[in-house]
This record gives structure tokens, sequence and C-alpha cells, in this order.
């Protein structure tokens, strides 16, 4: 039985502990946690979450475009325990690069090779990530980036 | 002795669907094997950009022709919270009642495939038999077999009328009884139970560190069931129990669907009884406000997510879909090593692979 | 049109029992169960002589469905070769009809006919198993 137990303040106090004050809340998401972090804290932040609060399952990590924010792509990892947790980067779209969280969640592994394929972002160490979904032959830039008007 | 490669796939008696599976073997041994996924990848999460949230409804339906209800009802789910709407108790008992009906038409239809694997032709043709009667309630509800096409935003196309109930009621009643019988023979059968027993047990630490979900996770001892944990109404006052099975093996996986059945069978009871009158729709306005949700329900399979966000106009700006079957394949490089050739069907079908949910 | 005595003596065997292969090009499943349930109790198919078949090499007919994606596209076509003249291609639903609902895609060709000649248009989202054996008995009615 998975108890719904996510204890913000809890979390924002190791947080705070051995990370610095980079992690903001946000409420951008209906009943979600939403914290921003910055890039290169992902790692961190995401082994306090699975070491102290065993959160251990990771959904899914979404990747877009946000019209209000053109120079960069959020990210977000969201995370479940009982309820929705989510962190959120953002990277600049001209060098979109990431920390690979393959090490500590092998489950990780086709999500980020979905983000790196559809968003061109680049995750370090892990291995290669080879297409999942495009097709052999696709050449062009990739997909989601590319916006389409409705029709 | 000499390590070989064989491809399997995009064709193949195998998989119904495609899917390229390279498999390095040394005689009779499987050491492991590489996946190559993208056969139906159709684009939908970007075409869902460009079609406004109506048109979606009915995009959502098509990712998965098995588990297509769930699909539209997560979908219709986020849409509903962004616009705030309050739905009325009947509208989620239909779509509850439709949610389980189609847990029980794909778990009779895994069986099946299971069985012919196996190749015990009889217990194929029996739960395929069996199904046709809940496609039957299907269709005399939602006008579908496959693809139902229930949902709208703000609530369901049909409303049942005072035959529905007592036929459902029935049908309930007679897959009962057909249930218990196949259960029997299927749960004494010594061929099924040799084949699937002790074949690549995965423990559930695995499970939590690939984040799979579903009944594989629920047959490996993770307690799991977004029905319980993170209910959509109206689970919540519904009786049931999430089976879960110690093993983790070929065999606790079909045990854990078999007992599924029963359950759902048994919610679909509890609905039909409990359905409050009522309206069955709510007008919803075209366009959505600006916001972000995230949605999971429990399909067939496992955990499905929805992530939703709306820039205020009538094209969602972004639609994320996160299906059961894509964690469930990150396991099968692990689950492909050290057995024999004559039981990766067996691994295969204990998965229940859905490639067009996991390709999009 | 010019037959040889051969031909014909193909054309008679194939009438009499069709096998059928089915080939997911990128559809949803929706169709590859009712096709699927062809086999089964209900309407079991194998009582018009129609088997199917899982090898490309032993069958007469190719039962497509769903859109065709770049990525099957190579396989459509290596199936297609492989299997011996004279050969039927059957599209089944609308996806593998026209393309349907996801032909504006960027990794979705269209219909099975962009790739195949296409004898048989079974049209449906998801096509009915009653018309899936329409299709079919047409198609026999024309060997």
């Amino acid at each position: 039985m998975v108890v719904n137990t996510i204890d913000i303040d809890a979390l924002f106090n190791a947080l705070g502990g051995e990370i610095d004050r980079d992690c903001i809340q946000q409420d951008s998401i209906q009943n979600e946690v939403v914290i921003e972090i910055p890039a290169e804290k992902l790692l961190e932040v995401s082994s306090v979450l699975l070491d102290q609060f065993d959160l251990y399952h990771l959904s899914t990590i979404t990747a877009e475009e946000r019209a209000g924010d053109p120079d960069y792509l959020a990210v977000q990892y969201n995370f479940w325990k009982g309820s929705g947790l989510t962190l959120l980067t953002r990277l600049e779209k001209d060098s979109p690069v990431l920390r690979s969280l393959t090490g500590m969640i092998p489950g990780a592994d086709f999500y980020e090779r979905e983000v790196a394929e559809m968003f061109g972002v680049q995750f370090t160490h892990r291995a290669e990530t080879p297409p999942l979904l495009l097709p052999d032959d696709w050449d062009g830039d990739p997909p989601m980036l590319q916006k389409e008007e409705p029709k | 002795m000499d390590k070989m490669n064989i491809p399997i796939g995009p064709q193949h008696p195998l998989l119904k669907e495609p899917l390229r599976l390279n498999i390095e073997i040394s005689g009779e041994r499987v050491l492991g094997g590489i996946l190559r996924l993208g056969y139906v990848h159709r684009g939908i999460e970007k075409l869902a950009q460009t079609r406004n949230y109506n048109q979606n409804v009915s995009l959502t339906e098509r990712v998965c022709g098995i588990c297509s209800h769930v699909h539209t009802t997560t979908f219709c789910r986020a849409v509903e919270a962004l616009l705030g709407l309050e739905l009325p108790e009947r509208v989620h008992y239909i779509r509850a009642l439709m949610c389980e009906m189609e847990r029980i038409h794909s778990h009779l239809l895994w069986l099946g495939i299971l069985a012919k694997h196996i190749g015990l032709e009889m217990v194929f043709m029996h739960t395929w038999h069996d199904r046709e009667s809940i496609l039957d309630v299907m269709e005399e509800l939602s006008g579908g077999r496959v693809a139902h096409a229930v949902n709208q935003i703000g609530g369901v196309r049909f409303d049942l009328d005072e035959d529905h109930g007592p036929m459902v009621d029935s049908t309930v009643k007679k897959l009962k009884v057909d249930y218990e019988e196949l259960l029997d023979v299927i749960e004494h059968d010594t061929t099924l139970k040799a084949r699937t027993q002790g074949i690549a047990p995965l423990s559930a630490e695995d499970m939590k560190k690939y984040c799979v979900v579903g009944p594989v996770a629920r047959a490996s001892g993770v307690d799991v069931d977004m029905r319980r944990d993170d209910p959509m109404p109206p689970y919540d006052k519904l009786d049931f129990q999430v089976i879960t099975h110690p093993d983790g093996d070929a065999w606790s996986r079909t045990y854990v669907r078999l007992q599924e059945i029963r359950q759902s069978l048994h919610l679909c009871k509890q609905i039909i009884d409990d359905i409050p009158e009522g309206p069955i729709s709510v007008r919803a306005p075209r366009k959505v406000p600006a916001g972000e949700v995230v949605m999971r329900s429990e399909a067939p399979r496992g955990e499905l997510f929805y992530y939703l966000r709306s820039d205020g106009s009538e094209y969602p700006a972004r639609l994320k879909i996160r299906t059961p079957t894509l964690p469930a394949l990150g396991i099968l490089p692990e689950q492909l090593s050290e057995i024999h050739i004559a039981d990766i069907p067996v691994v295969l079908a204990g998965i229940d692979l859905c490639i067009a949910c996991a390709d999009r | 049109m010019f037959r040889t005595a051969m031909d014909r003596v193909y054309r008679w065997a194939q009438k009499n029992s069709i096998w059928v292969l089915s080939f997911n090009t990128g559809g949803c499943n929706g169709c590859d169960i009712e096709i699927l349930d062809l086999l089964t109790p209900r309407y079991d198919v194998e009582r018009l002589g129609i088997m199917a078949e899982a090898s490309p090499r032993h069958a007469d007919v190719l039962l497509c469905t769903g859109p065709v994606t770049r990525q099957a596209r190579s396989g459509l076509w290596q199936i297609y070769s492989q299997m011996p003249s004279p050969k039927w291609v059957v599209a089944v639903g609308s996806c593998s009809n026209t393309g349907g609902m996801f032909l504006d895609s960027e990794t979705v060709l269209g219909g099975v006919d962009s790739v195949l000649p296409v004898d048989v248009y079974i049209p449906g989202c998801p096509c009915r198993p009653e018309a899936i054996i329409e299709g079919l008995v047409n198609l026999i009615e024309r060997i």
C-alpha cells in the first residue's frame, strides 16, 4: 500500500540543508508539488528524494517549449508517491544539456531517449541515446521543436 | 559455444504488433536482447497540438485499440480539471463501468494470447469466446466494439436506460460462471504451470528501479494501483482488492490478471447497483483556460500518465502521454537473459506488450 | 487477359482456400484484434477456407492495418516481395485506406496504397469482423 506521504516541509528542510536555496516551490500544476531547480542540481535533489523520501517512482520526463519563455526548454521530472511531485528545470535552448538519472533510476532510460530525440536534449553520464521512436532515416530537426499552426 | 544473433520482427508470428528484437543466443540459451521501437510511431503528441480539444478526444482514443476508453477518460479528466467543471456523479459511474469492462476484455484477450503462445489453443478459443460477450455489452451500451467513443469533454455521450442494467447484470453473472470454470482449468493445468512458473522472475526492487507499473509490478509484490492510491471517482466509494503476488515470474503475472478479472466483475456489479440518477453531461466551453495539469489513471496495463498544458486557446499547448507499456519494456532486456529460446514467447506475453501504446 | 494453364490452376487452388497474413504497419491495434477475432469461435473464418498464416512465403493475401509509418515501410515492402505471386493486398481500416486521422503526421506516409497496390479497401475505424469477412469474400470472388 502506498501511503500518501510527501511531507513538503520535511522535504524542503532536507533540500535546504544539503543544497542551497535555489529550489523554489511553484504552483503551476494543479494538485501537484512543483519544485523548480537549477539543472546542475538535478542529481542531488533526486537522490535526496530517492534516499530520504523513498520517491522511487518516476512517472515520466516531460519536455516542452513554452511560448512565454522562448529561449528555454522546460523539462519536468514527474515523480509519484501517493500524489505527484514534479521537478522543473529550465534549459537554454541553444545547448540543452542535462545530467542523466539512469545510474540511479534505470527506468529513466527510455524517457531520456525520448526527450533526447524529440527535443534535442543531450544527456551526460550515460550511454548513447539511440533513436527510440523516430525512424532510422529521420534527417530533420527534433520534431517537437518545430511548431505547426493548428489546422 | 558460438554466439548468434536472431532478429525477430517487425513481422513475426510471435508479435501481434511490429517491433524489432535482436536476440543474442548461445546454443539454446538466450544471452540478451536489444529492442527497437518506432514502427508504430504516429507522432500523436505532436498531432495533438494541431487539433482542438474535441478532436483530441477522438485522437487519444486511437492511441491504442485495446485500452481506448481509459485514454479518453484520462484526457477528458485532464481537460475538465483545467476547466474546473463539476461533473454529475452518473458520469463517473458510466466511465468507471466502461473502464472495468475494458479491463476484463483486455485481460481475457491477454490470457488468450498467452495460451496461444504456449500452445493451448483450447484456452485461446474459450477466452476469446467469453470476451465476445463483454464486447457485446460494450457495443450495446456505446455502439462500438473496440472504439467506444464514450467520452466527451464534460460528460459521456450515452446514458444507461432501464434494460442496460439487467443486461450488464446477467452478462456479469454468466461470465462469472464461465470464468470460474476456466479458472479452475487454468489453475490446475500442469502444462501452463510448467511453462510459466519460475520463468524470468524479477524482484520488487527491480520493478521499483525500472519504474514498472500495473499488473507486472503487482506480480512482483509492489502494492500499487492507481484506482486505490490516486483514485478517480467513484473508485473511492467502491469495494475491491488490489491483487499482488510475491514471485514475479510469468505464472504470478497470470495469477494477478486472472484475479483482477474477478475483481472487475465484482466492480461492474457494484457500479450497476449503485449508479445514481442524474444528467450525463455538462456544457463545456471550447476554450480552455491557461494552466497545467497531470492526470493518472489505472489502465488495464497499469498507470497511465497524461500531462496537459493549455495556453488559453482552443488547442492544447502540450499533451504528454506516458503509457504503461513503455516502462515495462525497460525490463525486457533483463528478462531476456539466461532463459531458453522456447521461453521467449512466455516472457513477451507475460509483460502484455502494447506497442501501439508505447510508440504513440 | 492472357492466362497460362498453370496460372489458372493456381487461381483455382487459391480461390478455395486463401492464406492470409496480417501485418500492422503502424495501426492502433483496434483492427488487429478484430482480425484475430475472425479466427475465434464466433466468426471462425476457417469455415470459408480462409486461414491465418504467419510466414509471408506461404501467404496469398496481405491484410494491412494502420497507416504506413516511415519506419515500417521497408518491412512492408520486404514482406510483400517475399510473398509468392499471384498475391493480393487488402487495406483494413480507415488508416490503411487513406492514412486516416494520422495523415498529417511527419512520420506517417499515408495509406497502404502509397507503398503497395491495393486490391480491396475495407473502411471502418475499426472495421467490424463482418466487414472484414465481406471484404475477403469479395476478394475471393474476384480471384
